[in-house]
């Protein structure tokens, strides 16, 4: 203690040499010291015992779950230069105190767990002072603190179990030392970084990452897992909440990942959100996470100096279970992603499944958590980052292909789903995944015939799938005809969806799909009597499946039974009061059976309908998921101000539409449209649901269509089949993109709108459409019935304008073509109208008003062979006609 | 039906009009002693045609009316229960039989959709984010993350509404049966932890018949009751899922895992992907989790303890690795490899496959450089033949190594 002036330099480097670890160095450093030092070797001895302790343990590790026993040998060394120490007694009480620690630990290495006791008994490891002590010596007493609980643990096993008392001690013990080694894990880092700044470039092996060694791994963990053991969840909970929450340090990432993981795992099997609590709040004084007889009184300690924790203005802590799990699994997914193997070499091959499991493990439990919620688009964009880990790992592309498929990427789930197949060609789910998108709103009918064929041709393999194949292959099929120009083309793709659909019947005898499948069929290909036997059999063995009602109800108006048709109508509607597909047919049949005022009812009702369904959404949530009426009406009142114009009495009714009319710009549906004057400025959280449907959903169909002109079903009415997708989901749930409640809505307008027409009211008419037109000005659903007002006010210029604006955006849109078929007629443009409707005949040449106006223009002609043809084809359609084409039901997987 | 049980029920239906207000938090403490009405009730459920069954579900309804909590989770134990007693009759076609369920399922609806003013309730949660603090992270430390479309919409946090509104029901339809089923079991999900095992084991029971009624499988279990097909949807699904997973982990492993086999099975006939991810993430994961299915129903969370070094060798070339480590052109600079932390040479070509980037920047420089590398690299990433894309990869890589030397020289005048 007199050296003081080159002594403390060496006493620096000692400690500077335990604090990390390099135990090599001691012994020179000793010498040094003892030629300064002229009183005491017996720092040198404590140092030297330790030394040997410690580089013993470096090469021997102690492992969990297998008792130290080491025979004495290598170790007397070590004990004999601790004995003298203690013997001898004359150094400082902290290095006394150290002294007998390393005692302890010593003992316990050897197995000796009473002796052990003995040492630490002899020092209370409560006094040994933690502020202001050197690094090294926080790392001492954290390890002496789990030594103990290791020693208690041993020699409480032989007395009775679960002496509370005892177990209190021994938990306590660990997680004092838990509590000191994040101290010393911060402080050791701290030091080592300061130490990189001072230092010259004197890189050196440095202990980058250090080891924690068994104590320190024991006295972080023992006490939650003693906790868990115990079924004191609470308890558990508790503590790895406070490791996590301490400031994280190199040495403490792969526990922290660990650990969030295991909480996570629990909060999500254990727990609900009735029975959690928050992290900064207190658990609750009774669980029924715990145990019933588990102890719930927990001594208190306070420990003079703790390990820092995330502190901060604004942090986030979650207030339920999901939130918590999904945060902790975040967390633990950027670690994992760290240590993602990359290279491919064999010797790897162990590494890499090691990195691979961790992952895994974690992007289980992201898809349990997110999936929970419904947060599909999220859980995509997770599983996409898991995918440097996929390579030839079928979960994990079978995963990020579902995660596509309900976050509604079609087009990239079918592609990772090609990559499934390829990993497990046995499997028919994937392939039968795969046409459901492609039947869907892809509209990729060659992909999906090649998917479909491939689910058939697994034969015994699919076994019950193969019914679901051949219905995907029917399905295919039956769209190709629709989707087909040329007659004969048409009629083989029907009388293969026919066969296909029945070869699913007979495999799968009580599947009402296939049932009703190919009585749709059979109705598209006007086979009337037969679709009505099938679609009877359908629903014996699906009573309420609203297809198949609708079904029946057109199958009826075809054979003009129109009566009986509104009752299905209405018996349909008593079950699915919310349908609009079924609310527009009821419409048009009551225009038939009961007059439009009723019809006109039947609308205003829809609008009631429309508001209450679509008005609930909150506009205060401006998360994903929800509905587009929250982001467009910015304020709720303003929808709650709509007027519904009243249709049940004609002089209102016209008073209101034109008032409507005039105060356009203080109409209430013009404050939020038209809808694309409205996402550049409104401020919105996500820019993606308007603009995603605009320009993802909507131009991919209408390029759909126009490439290929052979779509005339498909373009005939594009609304009304978008609205048969959506309302195949529940209506409180839109999920396909939230353009579908506008849609609706325009359509209700348009159904309005003719009604009155049918009344001959072109003001009433035209102020309807105009509503349609507020919302989608473009459509041509909206310029088609602009014309057919028009006609009704005599204007032909007019209307033939309007049906041409409508077939330049959608050149297929059969009824325009009829139409403008019909006035160039009027206006003695017969060789154009000729062709016109030729066109017409070709792309749709079910409809019987397409054969009978090209009859018309025939006879004008002077045609009379050719017209007389067509009055007979026309009627003979006529005579099969529902009152909506049947292809307006939705053909989906 | 014994006598016993039926006086057992009487008594349970008389005794609870007579307490006054105050006693009721005493009386739902003490609903947990009498370990035997539970059974009887759950009789009173399954039987055909039983005289109490109108006044019980009155009963149920009133306890869950009291607002008290105990009593409300007394009867939402009976959920699953009450929710598979409809299905099976309305399924059947007898609707006559199974009208105080109903009564008794939308009146339970109705008063979990509103709040305690009457407001609709909207459950949200928020979405945390890495980007911001949290109790249990600092964003510095987790290095810079994926530039996504979604991460930078969730820059922030998000509050994101998973339930609600709804709308009230006076009545069942076939269009908002699941809806109205599906919420009930979303609250029934909420108060898990507080379900005893013969709730769970219903829960079980009740996924596994509406899954397989009419199909194949029904023979496989050999479950003889209605044979009719029973719609459902995937929202109804998923949520008989979340409830299955807790069985599975909390003392149900058996039940548990041949109910999740059934959900599976039809969400495969049904093609519907929310299932199926779910259902797939909770086999795969309880594969590595020992699920020793103990005798006494104890939780089986287990957790020991886990050595806390990275086990993955320190030489395999890992995301991290591939960040921090320089690409030289000639073996003999091996100066100051290890050092990772002085100033870079030239720029860090960065292998990007995720569009990680590397968390140190030594100057604007070396950022430019890197997104040109990840632009030339960039275009490869996520290919659908992993083997293609792994030679691919290796290619750029070696360009990335040819180039830049040159790329260095023109960047650093």
């Amino acid at each position: 203690m007199t050296a003081r002036k080159s002594g403390s330099r060496i006493e620096t480097e000692i400690e500077r040499c335990r604090s990390e670890g390099q135990w090599e160095k001691i012994p020179e450093l000793v010498r040094q010291l003892s030629a300064k030092l002229i009183s005491t070797d017996d720092v040198g001895e404590l140092l030297l015992g330790e030394m040997k302790l410690q580089q013993f343990l470096k090469e021997n590790p102690l492992k969990q779950n297998c008792s130290p026993r080491t025979a004495r040998p290598p170790l007397t060394e070590a004990r004999s230069h601790l004995t003298n120490v203690l013997q001898r007694g004359n150094l400082r009480t902290e290095l006394l105190q150290e002294a007998n620690v390393l005692m302890g630990k010593l003992c316990y290495v050897e197995g000796d767990y009473s002796e052990a006791l003995t040492h630490f008994n002899r020092v209370n490891l409560d006094d040994m002072q933690l502020s202001s002590a050197p690094i090294y010596r926080l790392a001492m007493i954290a390890e002496a603190y789990a030594t103990k609980g290791l020693c208690l643990e041993k020699t409480s096993t032989s007395c009775p179990p679960s002496s509370s008392e005892g177990d209190q001690e021994i938990i306590t013990c660990y997680e004092k030392s838990g509590d000191i080694a994040l101290l010393y894990l911060q402080e050791a880092e701290k030091a080592l970084s300061a130490g990189m700044q001072n230092r010259s470039p004197k890189p050196g092996p440095v202990s980058q990452e250090q080891e924690l060694g068994f104590f320190l791994e024991t006295g972080l963990q023992r006490a939650h897992v003693i906790h868990f053991k115990n079924g004191n969840l609470t308890h558990g909970v508790g503590r790895f909440r406070e490791i996590l929450r301490a400031v994280e340090t190199r040495t403490t990432q792969n526990l922290r990942m660990t650990i969030a993981r295991q909480l996570a795992e629990i909060l999500l099997r254990g727990m609900c959100e009735q029975s959690y609590w928050s992290p900064l709040e207190d658990p609750p004084a009774q669980s029924p996470l715990d145990e019933p007889q588990c102890t719930h009184t927990h001594p208190e300690y306070t420990l003079p100096r703790r390990a820092r924790i995330y502190t901060g203005e604004n942090l986030f802590c979650p207030q339920e279970n999901t939130e918590e799990a999904l945060l902790l699994l975040l967390i633990s997914e950027s670690m994992a992603n760290r240590d993602a193997v990359l290279s491919r070499i064999p010797e790897h091959s162990a590494d890499r499944v090691l990195s691979l499991q961790s992952a895994s493990v974690v992007y289980d439990l992201l898809t349990i958590a997110l999936g929970r919620r419904g947060q599909y688009e999220m859980l995509s964009e997770c599983l996409e980052r898991a995918m440097k880990f996929a390579f030839e790992e079928f979960h994990l592309w079978y995963q990020l292909a579902l995660s596509l498929m309900a976050a509604g990427k079609s087009a990239r789930a079918v592609k990772v789903l090609k990559e499934c197949m390829r990993l497990k060609p046995d499997d028919p789910t994937i392939p039968l995944l795969a046409v459901k998108l492609c039947i869907g709103n892809l509209h990729w009918l060659d992909e999906g015939e090649g998917f479909a064929k491939m689910v058939v041709e697994m034969q015994d393999k699919a076994a019950e799938f193969r019914a679901k194949g051949f219905l995907a292959l029917g399905l295919v099929y039956s769209l190709k005809a629709t989707d087909a120009s040329l007659r004969g083309v048409q009629e083989e793709y029907q009388k293969k969806a026919l066969s296909a659909f029945q070869r699913a019947q007979s495999l799968a005898p009580t599947d009402h799909l296939a049932v009703f499948y190919l009585a749709l069929q059979l109705a598209v290909s006007r086979q009337i009597p037969e679709a009505l036997g099938y679609v009877r059999q359908a629903l014996q063995l699906q009573g309420d499946d609203v297809h198949s009602l609708h079904l029946l109800a057109l199958l009826l108006s075809a054979q003009k039974h129109y009566h009986d048709a509104l009752n299905i109508i209405e018996m349909a509607l008593s079950e699915y009061p919310e349908n609009f597909m079924l609310l527009f047919t009821k419409v048009k049949l009551e225009t038939l059976c009961r007059g439009p005022e009723e019809a006109l009812l039947t609308c205003k009702h829809m609008l009631q309908i429309w508001k209450s369904c679509y008005n609930l959404t909150n506009p205060s949530d401006s998360g994903r998921g929800s509905s587009l009426l929250d982001r467009a009406v910015a304020d709720r009142r303003q929808l709650n101000a709509v007027t519904l114009p009243d249709f049940s009495d004609p002089e209102t009714a016209s008073a209101s539409s034109s008032s409507l009319m005039m105060s356009l710009p203080s109409s209430p549906s013009s404050l939020f449209f038209p809808l694309s004057s409205l996402y550049p400025t409104s401020p919105m959280p996500r820019s993606d649901p308007v603009g995603h449907v605009f320009c993802d959903h909507f131009p991919r169909r209408r390029l759909s269509s126009a490439s290929s002109v052979h779509a005339p079903s498909v373009a005939a009415s594009r609304v009304e089949q978008a609205l048969s997708e959506a309302s195949s989901l529940q209506s409180s749930t839109p999920k396909h993109g939230p353009l579908h409640p506008w849609m609706t809505l325009a359509q209700i307008w348009l159904h309005a709108a003719e009604v009155y027409i049918g009344m001959m009211k072109p003001a009433e008419a035209m102020a309807c459409t105009q509503e349609a037109a507020s919302l989608f000005p473009t459509s041509h659903n909206v310029l088609f019935m602009k014309g057919q007002v028009a006609e009704l006010r005599g204007n032909l210029e007019d209307a033939k304008r309007c049906y041409e604006e409508a077939l330049a955006i959608s050149p297929a849109h059969i009824r325009s073509m009829q139409r403008l078929g019909v006035i160039l007629y009027q206006l003695q443009r017969f060789s154009l109208a000729e062709k016109v409707l030729c066109e017409a005949v070709q792309l749709c040449s079910s409809s019987h008003l397409g054969w009978h106006s090209l009859a018309e223009v025939l006879q004008a002609q002077g045609n009379m062979a050719a017209a007389s043809e067509c009055f007979l084809t026309a009627l003979q359609l006529e005579a099969s006609n529902p009152i909506m084409p049947f292809t307006i039901l939705p053909r989906a997987l | 039906m014994l006598a016993m049980d039926q006086g057992m029920v009487e008594e349970w239906l008389s005794e609870y009009k007579t307490f006054p207000e105050t006693a009721i938090s005493s009386y739902a403490a003490s609903l947990k002693e009498k370990t035997s009405l539970v059974p009887a009730l759950y009789k009173v459920i399954r039987e055909n045609y039983s005289d109490l069954l109108e006044p019980v579900c009155h009963q149920l309804f009133e306890f869950y009316r009291s607002g008290e909590a105990r009593l409300q989770r007394f009867t939402l134990q009976f959920l699953p229960e009450l929710v598979w007693r409809y299905l099976s009759v309305s399924a059947s076609r007898n609707p006559h039989h199974s009208g105080c369920i109903e009564a008794l399922l939308l009146g339970m609806y109705n008063l979990e959709i509103v709040d305690k003013d009457g407001q609709s309730k909207v459950l949200s949660f928020t979405i945390p984010s890495l980007s911001k603090p949290s109790v249990y992270h600092e964003p510095s430390t987790i290095g810079s993350m994926a530039l996504t479309e979604g991460a930078l919409a969730n820059h922030g946090l998000s509050r994101v509404v998973y339930s609600g509104p709804h709308l009230q029901r006076e009545t069942f339809t076939a269009q908002n049966r699941f809806e109205v089923l599906t919420f009930l079991l979303l609250c029934y999900n909420a108060a898990l932890s507080y379900m005893n095992s013969s709730s769970l084991q219903s829960l079980c029971h009740l996924s596994s018949r509406v899954c397989i009624c009419g199909y194949p499988r029904q023979q496989v279990r050999r479950y003889k009751g209605i044979n009719s097909r029973m719609l459902v949807t995937s929202e109804f699904l998923v949520q008989l899922i979340t409830g299955i997973h807790f069985a599975l982990c909390n003392g149900e492993p058996d039940l548990g895992s041949k109910a999740l086999d059934d959900v599976l099975y039809r969400a495969q006939l049904e093609l519907y992907p929310e299932v199926l991810l779910v259902g797939n993430a909770i086999k795969s994961s309880l594969r590595g989790a020992a699920l020793k299915s103990n005798k006494e129903g104890t939780r089986s969370i287990q957790v020991e303890i886990t050595p806390t070094s990275s086990r993955i060798s320190r030489n395999a070339v890992t995301s991290l690795s591939i960040r921090g480590h320089r690409w030289k052109r000639h073996e003999s600079q091996e100066n100051s490899v290890d050092s990772p932390d002085s100033t870079p040479v030239g720029p860090v070509p960065i292998i990007s496959v995720t569009g990680v980037s590397g968390e140190r920047v030594a100057n604007g420089e070396a950022l430019r450089a890197r997104t040109e590398a990840e632009t030339l690299g960039g275009t490869t990433e996520l290919g659908l033949d992993p083997r293609g894309q792994e030679v691919r990869r290796q290619k750029s890589l070696r360009r990335h190594v040819e180039d830049g030397t040159p790329s260095a020289g023109r960047l650093q005048f």
